[in-house]
């Protein structure tokens, strides 16, 4: 198994896997399972908007192959293993931001599992508490978190914020919509 | 004459209040993320791009080119004085910088590291000013298959000259190349892998892919590595080096800025590159090699005027043809593209207080770098002792924010995050963003010459080859692609790239 669990030969797949993507998700009868029309060639003159693509894709394709094959041929680094908790809370932090910047992104992701929802807005929404979100969840991502100094350091960055974006610059960010 | 009349034109544009507060704006925020590590340019970039749309585009790109070399010079600060190079072109300078620190010539390196990047600069931006005409002259002549073959070029090498795996790079260019094309078809109006995502259909944007790549995965990168950072005082005591040191920094300089302005305008150089060059040459030439890393003048001019005579000569590329030869570079074009100005050799004929003003502002940057920075060196070092914990949220802050502003659109912060998970695949993997980021940005402007070009020929594939120009610059993209698959030479440049590591 060590054979495959290398840098190269992952690396590999995933271009394999981008190349096939764009393939079947341009080309194939599955693209309408994609949101996707198939795209037209067209020919070496007129180019369709599918020319370069599929060119792209199958060079992806054969590159992602070949790293792969001499990946296991020839041995490659091993990878290394990971931390799940700064990928995961810092990941979750921007989410979380982008999720409470507006008051429509809530019901818009929830829509997507509860088919037929109403529409509706979240209640909570705007820079202050995607602000809060993002930094504790950021701060917990790392090894030495604490309540107190990750509130305080909310605080610092929401008046910093307040002076650079709002007073400063006067751009439209709304810090707790429909309050301020 | 002319050059003299074009740069009047510059200096008229640049030594306006405005933009002189823009250019300093740039230097001070460079500087500032030269000094802390865990935030390089690329990112700070992209997160501040949104922020320049609202100015006019000579105070925007003076803005933005200011933090590019600020932060080649603010990462050597900290390199001599605490061993932290906060840019990866600073890394170098560490090795003797910090040993001279020790010895009590903290001063000295400082002095002699500001001095000569001064100087370098000065050297790069009057480079620019002659190249900048016959280049521009070159390009005009250019037709859509000789662009096609040029960034052909620049994408490979940008390649070669990047650090690992030479294939895994050229494939990074080919991702990046084909998620450039997602979005409408310009010729056709059809959508392509925009997945229904209405948001898409104008292409995904790079700034936010730039902050996910570079500044997230970054952080992700350095959580896991939790370094405890501690920070030593060094004391300065005098500035002024001893006419010794002078004597030797003095061909040190000279030849680092040489190599610097070489390696900067070859796409993939720029400024780390070019700093490493600088000091294996010097080990080289020097009669006592075994020296360095002890603390020898040599160890710290060469590579300090080498990174900033190509932060410099890197913009020499991208003003005159258009193309990026690193990935600032491929965000500067970015910033130009939003401000409604295609990059490329109509920039110098059609938007001349632009083109020059930029180019004298690099030069007035440089002074202010030297003229602010020496006195403020108390500063940066104590803004090191911020501990990461309070720094990362914050960047991460900003970066939200500054894609949100981009277009008011959460989407793009969805965006930073998607590419943020992406990026710390990349880095595990060992794939490199810059090729990637280089591919993104050319990619819809490649296909758009490629199609051009073949629509002119017929159809006719072999125009690549039987127009001289663009048939010249494929057989050099060819020439470097075999070069690479020699064995002999791979060895070597696998023994080169280990030496800088």
């Amino acid at each position: 198994m060590n054979r495959f669990l290398t840098k190269d030969f992952l690396a590999g797949l995933m271009f394999v896997g981008f190349g096939g993507l764009a393939y079947i998700a341009a080309f194939t009868d599955l693209s309408r399972y994609f949101g996707q029309s198939k795209l037209a060639l067209g020919t070496a003159v007129r180019m369709g908007p599918g020319f370069v693509p599929q060119m792209l894709a199958f060079i992806m394709m054969a590159l992602g192959a070949i790293i792969a094959i001499s990946a296991v041929v020839t041995g490659s680094e091993r990878i290394e293993g990971g931390k799940w908790k700064p990928i995961v809370m810092v990941t979750l932090g921007v989410v979380a931001f982008a999720v409470l910047f507006d008051p429509g992104n809530v019901p818009a992701i929830v829509s997507w599992f509860v088919p037929g929802l109403a529409r509706w807005e979240n209640p909570v929404s705007g820079l202050l508490p995607a602000l809060i979100a993002l930094v504790f969840l950021a701060a917990a991502g790392g090894d030495e978190f604490k309540w107190g100094e990750t509130a305080i350091m909310c605080v610092a960055l929401a008046v910093l914020c307040f002076v650079i974006f709002k007073w400063g610059l006067s751009m439209n960010i709304a810090m707790l919509n429909g309050v301020w | 004459m002319d050059i003299l009349n074009n740069l009047a034109v510059g200096f008229g544009t640049a030594v306006t209040l405005q933009n002189l507060m823009y250019c300093l704006i740039g230097c001070l925020v460079g500087t500032l993320i030269g000094v802390l590590p865990g935030i390089g340019p690329v990112a700070t970039i992209a997160m501040l791009l949104p922020l320049t749309f609202k100015l006019p585009p000579e105070a925007a790109l003076i803005m933005l080119a200011g933090i590019y070399y600020g932060a080649a010079y603010g990462g050597s600060t900290t390199a001599i004085l605490v061993n932290l190079p906060g840019e990866s072109s600073a890394v170098v300078t560490a090795l003797d910088g910090y040993k001279m620190a020790q010895k009590g010539r903290a001063g000295a390196a400082l002095s002699i590291a500001a001095v000569g990047s001064f100087f370098a600069g000065t050297v790069g931006t009057l480079l620019i000013v002659m190249f900048a005409k016959p280049l521009t002259e070159m390009a005009q002549k250019f037709g859509p298959s000789e662009y096609c073959s040029l960034m052909a070029l620049g994408l490979v090498a940008a390649v070669v000259l990047a650090s690992g795996s030479v294939i895994k790079a050229i494939a990074m260019v080919f991702l990046g190349l084909l998620i450039g094309l997602v979005g409408t078809d310009v010729n056709t109006g059809a959508q392509r892998f925009t997945f229904n995502i209405p948001e898409l259909s104008d292409g995904i944007d790079f700034a936010p892919i730039a902050m996910g790549l570079f500044g997230i995965a970054e952080i992700i990168a350095n959580l896991e590595k939790r370094a405890s950072r501690k920070v030593e005082q060094t004391v300065i005591t005098s500035l002024w080096p001893t006419r010794e040191e002078v004597r030797q920094a003095w061909p040190a300089v000279l030849r680092g800025t040489g190599i610097g302005s070489i390696l900067g305008v070859l796409p993939g150089g720029g400024p780390t590159l070019s700093a490493f060059s600088a000091y294996t040459l010097e080990k080289k030439m020097s009669k006592r090699p075994q020296d360095f890393g002890t603390g020898v003048v040599q160890g710290v001019a060469a590579p300090e005027s080498a990174n900033n005579a190509a932060s410099q000569t890197s913009f020499i590329p991208m003003l005159t043809l258009g193309i990026p030869s690193n990935a600032v570079m491929a965000l500067m074009v970015g910033a130009m593209i939003i401000q409604g100005i295609q990059p490329g050799p109509e920039v110098m004929t059609k938007k001349p207080e632009l083109f020059w003003g930029m180019i004298a502002s690099m030069w007035i940057g440089n002074l202010m770098l030297v003229i602010i920075n020496l006195p403020l060196i108390g500063i940066w070092v104590k803004l090191l002792r911020v501990p990461y914990r309070f720094l990362y949220p914050s960047i991460l802050l900003f970066c939200c924010i500054g894609a949100y502003s981009l277009q008011n659109s959460t989407f793009h912060v969805m965006t930073v995050a998607i590419f943020g998970v992406i990026g710390y695949i990349f880095l595990k993997l060992g794939c490199e963003g810059a090729p990637f980021l280089l591919g993104l940005v050319l990619g819809p402007q490649m296909e758009e010459y490629f199609r051009r070009a073949m629509l002119l020929s017929r159809g006719d594939a072999t125009v690549f080859v039987t127009r001289p120009l663009s048939a010249g610059l494929l057989a050099v993209t060819a020439i470097l692609l075999i070069l690479m698959a020699l064995p002999a030479l791979r060895k070597k440049r696998e023994e080169a790239f280990q030496e800088d590591n």
